[in-house]
């Protein structure tokens, strides 16, 4: 229940990872393939750095006003996977790249 | 496999099976053995069997070198500096084996594992039964547990982005790649994901397609008439494309005939009814000039054959369409293909090793190949025969 997805929410950032049909991915193409498909979850709260903490007092003490800034860290892929390819309903192949990550970080 | 798959832990003794790439260097330790290497080489150089044989010489010295490991040594399919391997191999057995020669002893080890071996690796990785897919597309299945492992995934990938590029300009060259990207994927992935592809069974036409497409016929349809694979005219064209793609080819062909030729003796159908060894051979050839695929997408009919046809073959339009049977008409290869499918070993299992392939004894009394081919006119080979060998779509 509550206490499990706490725990969920406060696992450090990793790489998940997911198979799911081509289809499912949402790129518009049609095909019963089935993929990996890798993606970075997880917290970062343990990779503040100087520059979060500085913008944040720029952003509380109204230096910093109107700009859009993220003052924390986030999960994301440091490197992308090998490309993926796929037969698709109608016998043609497709090659997508930097469709699934390999390497996660909080940057 | 059995205890027989192990290689026997001797020292570096001069024995077979030793590969061809470790024998030249047996060889090359010994003064006598390398002297009668080096001699023999000059004498295939450029010159046919006959012409050879009438010197002293270089008799001499291929009777001394076929005691040695290098008239007996074999190489592995894709191992390392295989194309190094061959051309070895080829140096001793290439002008000695007729150019001609329609069925030739494989340069390769024979195969010692079965089909059996594969579906246990392949329920290991997989957690299914291979078989037991019969509710579903088994080559949907198949493409789900290549992109499922990343080694598989990139080499698919990798053979699939190149030869499904549309590059009419620089279509020669990207057929060349597509050629090697297409053996870098049968030749590095494990037999538990490449043959699953390659061999599904299919209850529909779409699967059948899927799996026709597996290798992308359309992409890799400029096949040539078997005649022009012969070492003839390799030599006729250029000797060092002889030593590159005549032993390329000429080295998967010949396995693929040891290993698939019908052996109707045999209750499978097959030479030691190892359909292992016969769909080894066959995904062999995926990515040489003589490239074979499904001709259909009927889902029952397992008709395989190379893109070529026999049209223009001239007066050897009867080996030509011989050469065709060994595919398109095969016991062997069928039964191999529907066992995979069906996922039996097809027959009772048999102990041991079968037996390996005998190497042709040097025929001191036939006529050489070279110049059969060389007479012929160059318009012949130049166009004729290539044109007539068009996609059979």
């Amino acid at each position: 229940g509550r206490a499990k997805r706490a725990r969920a929410r406060h696992k450090p950032c990793a790489l998940q990872q997911l198979e799911v049909s081509v289809s499912e991915l949402g790129l518009g193409y049609e095909s019963d393939e089935t993929v990996l498909f890798r993606y970075c979850s997880g917290t970062c709260d343990g990779a503040l750095r100087s520059y979060d903490l500085s913008l944040r007092s720029m952003r509380s003490s109204r230096r910093i006003r109107k700009e859009k800034v993220r003052a924390r860290p986030c999960c994301r892929p440091l490197a992308y996977d090998d490309d993926v390819s796929f037969l698709d309903t109608y016998n043609r192949y497709y090659t997508v790249n930097e469709l699934s990550a390999k390497e996660c970080g909080c940057v | 496999a059995g205890p027989s798959a192990a290689p026997p832990a001797e020292p570096l003794g001069w024995r077979a099976p030793v590969d061809c790439v470790r024998a030249n260097e047996l060889c090359a330790a010994e003064a006598a053995c390398s002297a009668r290497y080096r001699t023999l080489r000059q004498c295939l150089a450029g010159r046919d069997r006959n012409t050879m044989l009438a010197n002293k010489e270089c008799q001499a010295a291929l009777e001394v070198l076929q005691g040695s490991p290098l008239y007996e040594c074999r190489c592995k399919r894709g191992m390392k500096k295989e194309l190094q391997c061959l051309q070895i191999y080829w140096s001793i057995h290439l002008g000695l084996a007729e150019g001609e020669e329609f069925y030739e002893a494989s340069p390769y080890e024979p195969v010692v594992s079965r089909l059996s071996d594969i579906f246990r690796l392949a329920s290991i990785f997989s957690g299914t039964d291979p078989a037991g897919a019969s509710k579903s597309n088994q080559c949907l299945d198949a493409a789900k547990a290549c992109n499922l492992n990343d080694n598989c995934k990139r080499l698919r990938s990798g053979y699939i982005s190149t030869c499904s590029r549309e590059l009419p300009a620089a279509e020669r060259c990207s057929r060349r790649k597509c050629h090697k990207a297409l053996r870098q994927f049968f030749d590095r992935v494990p037999g538990e994901y490449t043959y699953r592809l390659l061999f599904c069974s299919c209850r529909d036409a779409a699967c059948a397609e899927r799996r026709r497409q597996t290798i992308i016929s359309f992409r890799s349809p400029l096949a040539l008439p078997f005649i022009l694979l012969s070492l003839g005219f390799y030599l006729f064209l250029s000797p060092s494309l002889a030593r590159s793609r005549a032993a390329g080819a000429r080295s998967r062909l010949a396995d693929f005939h040891a290993n698939c030729r019908a052996a109707p003796q045999a209750p499978g159908g097959c030479p030691g009814d190892n359909f292992q060894a016969c769909l080894g051979s066959y995904a062999g050839l995926i990515g040489f000039d003589v490239t074979p695929n499904y001709v259909d997408a009927s889902p029952g009919g397992t008709v395989v054959s190379p893109w070529c046809s026999c049209k223009g073959s001239g007066n050897r339009e009867e080996e030509c369409e011989t050469f065709l049977r060994d595919f398109t008409a095969n016991p062997c290869l069928r039964n191999a293909i529907q066992a995979f499918g069906n996922g039996t070993d097809g027959v009772p299992a048999v102990k041991g090793p079968s037996a390996p392939a005998t190497a042709l004894p040097p025929k001191l009394e036939r006529s050489p190949a070279l110049p059969d081919a060389a007479n012929d006119s160059n318009a012949t080979y130049d166009t004729s025969l290539i044109t007539t060998c068009t996609s059979v779509q």
